[in-house]
């Protein structure tokens, strides 16, 4: 006889009847409080079973899962919400999901939940399915009891608890009907649950429709830019002739009053230490009844500045200085294996790699809404860290955390931009000093100019080899602006796979990528951290992050030292994935950065998917080429390059292999991406055509970066100040793209930016594989283009 | 005062009269549907119907539409179901969403011309609407599978 091991009758507190006397279990979340000022809304009903922080089930057999992810186009509230339903073994058409405020509280209880990283699935996962693993459990034994049946005769299924012996059955909002199950699970409880296996599940692996669509179709969604609030009023910024390094000499507004519906003209000076680390610039914010008004009364004002000229530089000297430094300066250890030094054979191949600064440039541009009532101050806003909000806006506005409230609303585009801060901190200041709800709204303009761009980078790769032509010495040199949040993201470099300082001082994000999946057994990173770069332009995490440059300098340095040999590109990535050492991927654990966490406070179990990395590159690289038809026959002037990823890092990766068809006619300057075949192993894959259009979107984002995106800076101010002068992706002239998602039950990684690094180094390898013409900058532009081959033909 | 007809109802608004059509929608009438892009007429978030045919809403001025008839996103089908919403939903269109009312509104009006578009013809009707989150692949199906809706083929 099989003992009944969950003996926690302790839980079933009291009985339907007892509601009336009001004794709620401790969590009313306050939407259905919102709820009520809905006519159409039903009755109230109590949460009856709130076993856990993320989710809370109700008499009428509904359950809501609490998202606290920014939906920023990635449809995470759907995920987040299969993997509940899937280990609840709900009924799918009875799960919501909400997006609760957020207080000085959620940090502690919630975490970071910082959106970005494509960290969501990959720290979520683990969790999620074992509280509701559990809260399964719970609800079978509350089922049972209520049944008279014994709890070993009883399973889950579609939202019923069924007695498998005698076959009856009852469901949740029975059982929730009849009883509020008051219990909170506990760290102990997670050690017993027992998860449904995936070779069973019925919710996860299937393309179920995301719950946030159907209101993106008509006109329903609520972003922070529609946000409203009654007798708002809106402000307009007044920005600096550059982008750092300006502050306000005098405010001349006796033109704006007379413009209808001016209310004030407010200039905000900031504290040094928050300018330096780039969180926000001086600017004048004209403030009107509405936002057209505000429009007009902005470029009434006149406002004089006072420019350090040590910030009126431009992307040529920028690019220059960061040249220099690498050449004049050893460097920090980023990460180490081996003694490249001391490989006893010469440099034979060295070659520099010029990348430029990208715009995340989202659809919707920036705003807040901010309202100050009561001692509160009250934010509606798209952010991609909202639990963290209390807390900065304190250290702007002087008021206590603990009088802060967010409100969170659907993101017209992340990809890294709405981790910046600065509408919220203006629209809160202005709140305050007006005593007016605010909401602040930057036009396109002001979204170039105040822009968080992706770092240029300036790297230097080489290589030596062994007799019989294999990679024995690899040194990586990146010089670039690092994303500065002071500990954020820092790390100990790693020696042969051991921090090798006390103090973490380099920072991951700008390097990632460079710590590649080769076996390569001597191998060094050199970060150089350029300042300049940091305190002119503000640079910041732009999807894929560092990835991007990383991945397109070693993905083009392992095709050149390929051709230098005369081996297949393909073949020799091949002979360096064997998943030796390091790249088996078991140390993971160890490689986390601790001054991430609480941030991204990942599942316990969440490093499982870095196994077998080198192998898994492998694969996927295997796979590409079979699905790509690598080494066929070609049409004239066509020709094939690959290019592979272990992003994002290598403690959360996804691993991508990508092989582009190019065809080339570099007589006639031309060169088009005809195809490009994506091939991407994933782990797990909670939502599969979630995870399809996230790659889809991020193949193409790294089509964009590759062929026409560059922001340049002049005299210290971002030259591209809308679309018709920042070049991107449009509908026209997309390559056929034959994406593949390869799914196993490895823990899941993110899908959201991987696949971006690749795409611009397989073009470019592709592109010499057709005509020896060897491309070191990104973007590939068609001057830059015509440049290369006219160099190439010279050196002939 | 402007007398605006927006969705089958009249409103009267006193904005000046040089404001842009998209400000008095989603300030004055409160449709937010219709978003703000870039202001110049460069992405395409702010279209609507002016007459039935596509306009980019930020472009258009008060004083221009006085006596015209505007679609929005919220009045193109009182029950959300025209054909390019369909496919929108069907084929999973939507990201972050921020361009979509942009992109079903030119689609729903190219459609009226062009019932059954070829890959170009589609690309040329919607190249004007950027979408950052890189829907394009699905949008150029989702136009086709609206197609065919509207020809009572699908759906």
């Amino acid at each position: 006889m099989i003992e009944h091991k969950l003996s926690r009758r302790s839980f079933l507190a009291f009985s339907g009847a007892s509601i009336v006397g009001g004794a709620l279990p401790n969590q009313v979340a306050s939407k259905q409080i919102t709820d009520l000022l809905n006519p159409a809304s039903p009755i109230m009903l109590p949460a009856n079973f709130s076993p856990s922080l993320w989710f809370t089930m109700e008499s009428n057999g509904r359950t809501n899962v609490h998202i606290f992810k920014a939906e920023i186009g990635q449809h995470v509230g759907t995920a987040l919400a299969q993997i509940v339903a899937e280990q609840l073994c709900l009924n799918w058409t009875h799960v919501s999901i909400d997006y609760p405020e957020m207080d000085h509280n959620t940090f502690g209880k919630y975490g970071g939940q910082i959106t970005g990283g494509s960290y969501s699935i990959h720290e979520m996962y683990g969790k999620l399915s074992k509280q509701a693993a559990f809260a399964r459990q719970l609800l079978i034994e509350a089922g049972a009891d209520l049944m008279g049946s014994e709890y070993e005769d009883c399973l889950a299924d579609q939202g019923h608890v069924k007695d498998t012996l005698y076959e009856t059955e009852i469901s949740y909002s029975e059982i929730l009907s009849e009883l509020v199950l008051d219990y909170a699970i506990t760290a102990d409880d997670l050690a017993e649950a027992i998860e449904i296996d995936r070779s069973n599940f019925k919710i996860i692996g299937k393309p179920i429709k995301a719950l946030d669509i159907p209101e993106k179709t008509n006109g329903a969604a609520r972003f922070g830019i529609d946000a409203y609030v009654p007798n708002m009023v809106y402000a307009k910024l007044v920005l600096p002739p550059t982008r750092f390094g300006s502050t306000i000499n005098t405010v001349d507004q006796d033109s704006a009053k007379e413009m209808p519906g001016f209310l004030a003209a407010v200039p905000l000076s900031f504290p040094p230490e928050a300018k330096s680390q780039g969180f926000i610039t001086d600017v004048v914010a004209v403030v009107a009844d509405s936002f057209p008004n505000a429009l007009r009364a902005a470029k009434a004002t006149n406002v004089s500045w006072n420019t350090d000229p040590k910030y009126l530089l431009s992307t040529g000297d920028l690019f220059e200085n960061a040249e220099k430094q690498m050449l004049n300066e050893d460097g920090s250890d980023f990460y180490k294996i081996g003694e490249f030094d001391r490989v006893n054979s010469k440099i034979e191949l060295e070659s520099t790699y010029r990348t430029g600064f990208v715009a995340h440039s989202p659809m919707e541009p920036a705003s807040a809404l901010c309202h100050y009532i009561d001692g509160e101050l009250h934010v509606y806003a798209g952010v991609q860290g909202g639990p963290l909000l209390p807390f900065i806006l304190s250290q702007f506005t002087g008021l206590s955390p603990d009088k802060i409230v967010v409100y969170p609303h659907l993101i017209g585009g992340g990809f890294g931009k709405r981790f910046e801060v600065e509408p919220i901190v203006i629209s809160a200041i202005l709140a305050l000093s007006l005593k007016k709800p605010v909401k602040t709204i930057f036009t396109r303009e002001d979204e170039f100019l105040l822009s968080h761009p992706r770092s240029l980078a300036v790297q230097k790769i080489s290589a030596k080899s062994t007799e019989n032509g294999e990679i024995s010495g690899l040194k990586h040199e990146i010089c670039c602006g690092w994303i500065a949040f002071n500990d954020f993201g820092l790390v100990s470099p790693l020696e042969n796979g051991s921090p090798i300082s006390a103090l973490p001082d380099v920072q991951l994000f700008s390097a990632t990528g460079s710590d590649n999946w080769y076996d390569v057994p001597n191998q060094s990173v050199k970060m150089h951290r350029n300042k300049q770069i940091e305190e002119m332009t503000g640079n910041r995490a732009v999807r894929s992050v560092a990835n991007n440059y990383t991945i397109f300098a070693l993905e083009s340095f392992i095709d050149e030292f390929a051709h230098l040999k005369r081996v297949d590109p393909v073949d020799l990535r091949l002979s360096m994935l064997k998943g030796r050492q390091m790249n088996s991927g078991k140390n993971a654990e160890s490689l986390f950065p601790k001054g991430i966490s609480p941030y991204v406070n990942v599942s316990t179990g969440a490093y499982q998917s870095s196994i077998d990395g080198g192998r898994r590159l492998a694969n996927v690289l295997r796979t590409a080429a079979g699905l790509a038809n690598y080494g066929g026959l070609l049409a004239d002037g066509v020709a094939q390059g690959v290019a592979i990823a272990g992003a994002e890092e290598r403690t959360n990766p996804s691993f991508s292999a990508c092989v582009a068809d190019v065809e080339v006619n570099a007589e006639a300057k031309f060169f088009q991406v005809n195809k490009l075949t994506v091939v991407i192993d994933l782990g797990l894959i909670v939502n599969p055509d979630g995870a399809l259009a996230q790659v889809e979107g991020s193949v193409l984002w790294g089509l964009s970066n590759g062929l026409y995106e560059e922001l340049t800076y002049a005299n210290g101010k971002v030259e591209q100040t809308n679309f018709d002068t920042y070049k991107w992706q449009t509908i026209v002239g997309t390559p056929e793209i034959n994406i593949k998602l390869l799914e196993n039950s490895n823990y899941p990684s993110g899908a959201g930016e991987p696949a971006t690094s690749i795409i611009a180094p397989a073009i470019c390898n592709a592109i010499f594989a057709a005509s020896n013409v060897r491309l070191r900058e990104l973007p590939i532009t068609r001057e830059r283009f015509a440049s290369a081959v006219a160099q190439a033909n010279s050196g002939d | 005062m402007a007398k605006l007809s927006v969705n089958g109802r009249a409103y009267f608004v006193d904005d000046e009269p040089d404001t842009p059509l998209l400000w008095v929608l989603r300030e004055a009438l409160q449709l937010t549907g219709t978003k703000f892009g870039c202001g110049g007429g460069h992405c395409g978030c702010c279209t609507v119907h002016i007459n039935g045919e596509a306009m980019r809403s930020c472009r258009v001025r008060l004083g221009d539409v006085e006596g015209g008839i505007i679609t929005t996103i919220e009045g193109l089908s009182a029950t959300s179901d025209h054909p390019v919403q369909k496919a929108w939903v069907e084929l999973q269109v939507p990201q972050c969403g921020y361009c979509h009312s942009g992109q079903i509104m030119q689609a729903a009006a190219f459609l009226t011309e062009n019932v059954n578009p070829t890959d170009d013809e589609i690309d040329v009707a919607m190249r004007g609407n950027l979408c950052r989150c890189m829907t394009y692949l699905r949008v150029r199906k989702a136009v086709k599978l609206a197609a065919e809706i509207k020809s009572g083929g699908k759906l």
